[in-house]
């Protein structure tokens, strides 16, 4: 049984609280989940998004003062005393599965809007973000896997059908992200708009800050199409024809030419100055490889700094390394490393339950060169995750050019520190990479609040 | 932050003389003359006192939370007392209170709300009001609540 909750007091000091407490440990005795959002004197914490409500069984109010109840239109709604919920929570939560459903009128047209626009927002990114996390974890682990069993070209049949399917579920990280984005807004119209431009961004390798792009794009309208009046006999046309054909269409377009195009040209600018940056300081291009690495996470501008990084390679002769590829490599493994070490280790209370889950996963999909583990931590707060991710991935990067580390293999993260010959100088590699994720950690984590979640 | 920069160390009763609610939220208030923390007293239990009136803040449990929010109150603090043999609290549940918080709340939002926060929730737990009745020193009412 799932349960949505929310208590309130009068001055909202400590009632509130000790009755959250209380029913978060009656629904740990009765096996029910349970989020309870707190009203007090603090504000609003742990507040319940409109997906949380919608996949719950029933809803209990606990409360001695009024609360608004339009979110929970339709639900089974159990309102009691504060009082009740600190003295009796079990038996309050039992009588919720039986709760008459809550039906005002005119409530369930206010639904959506009733969180606020800004807060809305924070809602749509939050549940795109966690229809995500778990294929970025699923493909990440699988790549890994296969580099574990063969190698970093994952040579052998098991290994390159795991590595095959790790691809797969990592590459629809994109439409989930797009998808759920647009979901959020405009329910199931906006699924298949927010998908394909998801997908589209993936294609265009305008990183996550482009599928972001695409949901929202793809939510609105099809929100828009939603609210055209038809005749009667073509509104039955709407929700199979209508709006998914034209919300792609429309919508297709419109990202074509404002999201594309220009993500096109930065990753062509972003090429080209690097080229003429081939004279540089080693330094100086490693600090700034690194920091593009970094900035969008495998974005239009990471992507370039990739391939410059690769392009270094072609060049060398069998047993010479690269320290443009070396300084690429380490600092794309800094943002992952960094976003685990700040959410599992030094500073958990600053994320979510599911944050700090996918953090532990993050560890992996940092050791095995994979930045996109840290996407789910970038959506949510991307200036300062980015931001933080920046400064320490520009160390590493600079790092390695000062210690003259060099790769000469284009990917593969940890599992080829050990291979001979594949990294030079490969223990001050390792201490590169430490510097940075420790800056980045470290710096995440001040930056970040607590939030207010029952951590115990 | 810490408890203790919410909870002082002098504002901790470990044996509470009176018997009676009045007696017992006087006695524990008088604690807070001389702290800086809550510039009139009596406006203060005003709103203490106000807020009982709603309904008793001894839920049951043998613990009780009166507060009050008042404009007298310059930053936000608790006093702590123990009673070893009870008080007569009009609880709810008619037992008598053991443990009592009072919770002085300034006007104005302030970071140590989340604190007090923290400590009623804590309260929920059979095993902190145990040690809580248990605590001999102000370090083990900190370990209990943290």
């Amino acid at each position: 049984m799932k349960l949505v909750a929310i208590t309130s007091c009068s001055t909202g000091i400590a009632h509130t609280y000790m009755a959250a407490e209380a029913l978060e440990v009656a629904a740990k005795e009765l096996g029910y989940q349970i989020k309870v959002e707190t009203q007090g004197s603090i504000g609003a914490e742990n507040v319940l998004t409109a997906q949380e409500i919608k996949e719950a069984d029933a809803v209990v109010i606990a409360a001695s003062t009024t609360v608004n109840k339009d979110r929970f239109a339709g639900k089974k709604l159990r309102e009691a005393d504060v009082n009740d919920a600190i003295l009796r929570g079990k038996a309050l939560l039992e009588s919720a599965a039986t709760a008459e459903v809550y039906n005002a009128k005119g409530a369930a047209f206010v639904e959506k809007r009733a969180a606020g626009k800004s807060m809305g927002i924070y809602v749509h990114l939050m549940t795109g973000v966690s229809y995500m996390i778990p294929f970025v974890v699923a493909g990440g682990i699988s790549i890994a896997l296969a580099f574990a069993f063969g190698g970093i070209n994952s040579e052998g049949a098991v290994a390159s059908t795991i590595n095959g399917l790790g691809g797969l579920a990592m590459g629809l990280m994109w439409p989930a992200l797009g998808g759920y984005v647009a979901f959020s807004i405009a329910d199931r119209p906006g699924l298949v708009p927010g998908m394909v431009f998801g997908m589209m961004a993936s294609q265009m390798s305008a990183g996550f800050l482009g599928a972001l792009a695409g949901g929202f794009l793809a939510g609105y309208i099809a929100l828009t199409i939603k609210k055209i009046k038809l005749p009667k006999a073509l509104m039955g046309l709407m929700p199979i024809l209508i709006i998914p054909v034209f919300s792609v269409l429309v919508g297709g377009v419109i990202f074509k030419l404002f999201i594309g195009i220009p993500v096109g040209w930065l990753n062509q600018v972003m090429t080209d100055w690097l080229q003429s940056m081939s004279n540089a300081s080693g330094v100086m291009l490693g600090a700034i490889l690194g920091a593009m690495m970094a900035i969008d996470l495998a974005g239009p501008i990471g992507k370039a700094a990739y391939f410059f990084g690769v392009a270094s390679l072609t060049n060398l002769v069998q047993g010479e390394t690269s320290l443009i590829m070396a300084a690429v490599m380490v600092s794309g493994m800094v943002p992952p490393l960094a976003m685990a070490l700040s959410s599992t280790i030094i500073g958990k209370n600053r994320y979510s339950n599911e944050q700090r889950e996918s953090g532990k996963s993050a560890w992996v999909l940092g050791l095995s060169f994979i930045s996109e583990g840290a996407i789910p931590f970038a959506v949510a707060d991307p200036i300062r995750v980015l931001g933080s991710c920046t400064v320490g991935a520009a160390i590493s990067g600079a790092l390695s050019m000062i210690f003259n580390c060099g790769l000469a293999v284009p990917h593969g993260g940890f599992f080829v520190f050990m291979i001979p010959g594949a990294v030079s100088n490969v223990f001050l590699y390792i201490l590169a990479l430490l510097v940075g994720t420790a800056v980045s950690g470290v710096l995440i984590t001040a930056l970040k609040k607590p939030v207010e979640e029952a951590v115990n | 932050m810490e408890i203790s920069e919410v909870l002082l160390e002098e504002l901790i009763v470990f044996d509470v003389e009176s018997r009676t609610k009045d007696r017992a939220i006087r006695e524990l208030a008088a604690k807070l003359e001389n702290t800086g923390y809550v510039t009139d007293i009596d406006a203060y239990l005003a709103a203490v006192m106000k807020r009982e009136e709603i309904s008793s803040t001894g839920l049951g449990m043998g613990v009780a939370i009166p507060h009050g929010k008042s404009g007298a109150v310059a930053k936000a603090c608790v006093v702590f007392g123990r009673s070893r043999d009870g008080i007569d609290y009009q609880s709810d549940d008619g037992e008598p209170v053991y443990l009592l918080f009072l919770i002085a709340a300034p006007e104005a939002a302030d970071e140590h709300l989340r604190i007090l926060a923290n400590i009623s929730r804590k309260l929920i737990h059979e095993r902190v009001r145990n040690e809580l009745r248990q605590a001999e020193t102000a370090r083990e009412v900190y370990q209990a609540l943290s």
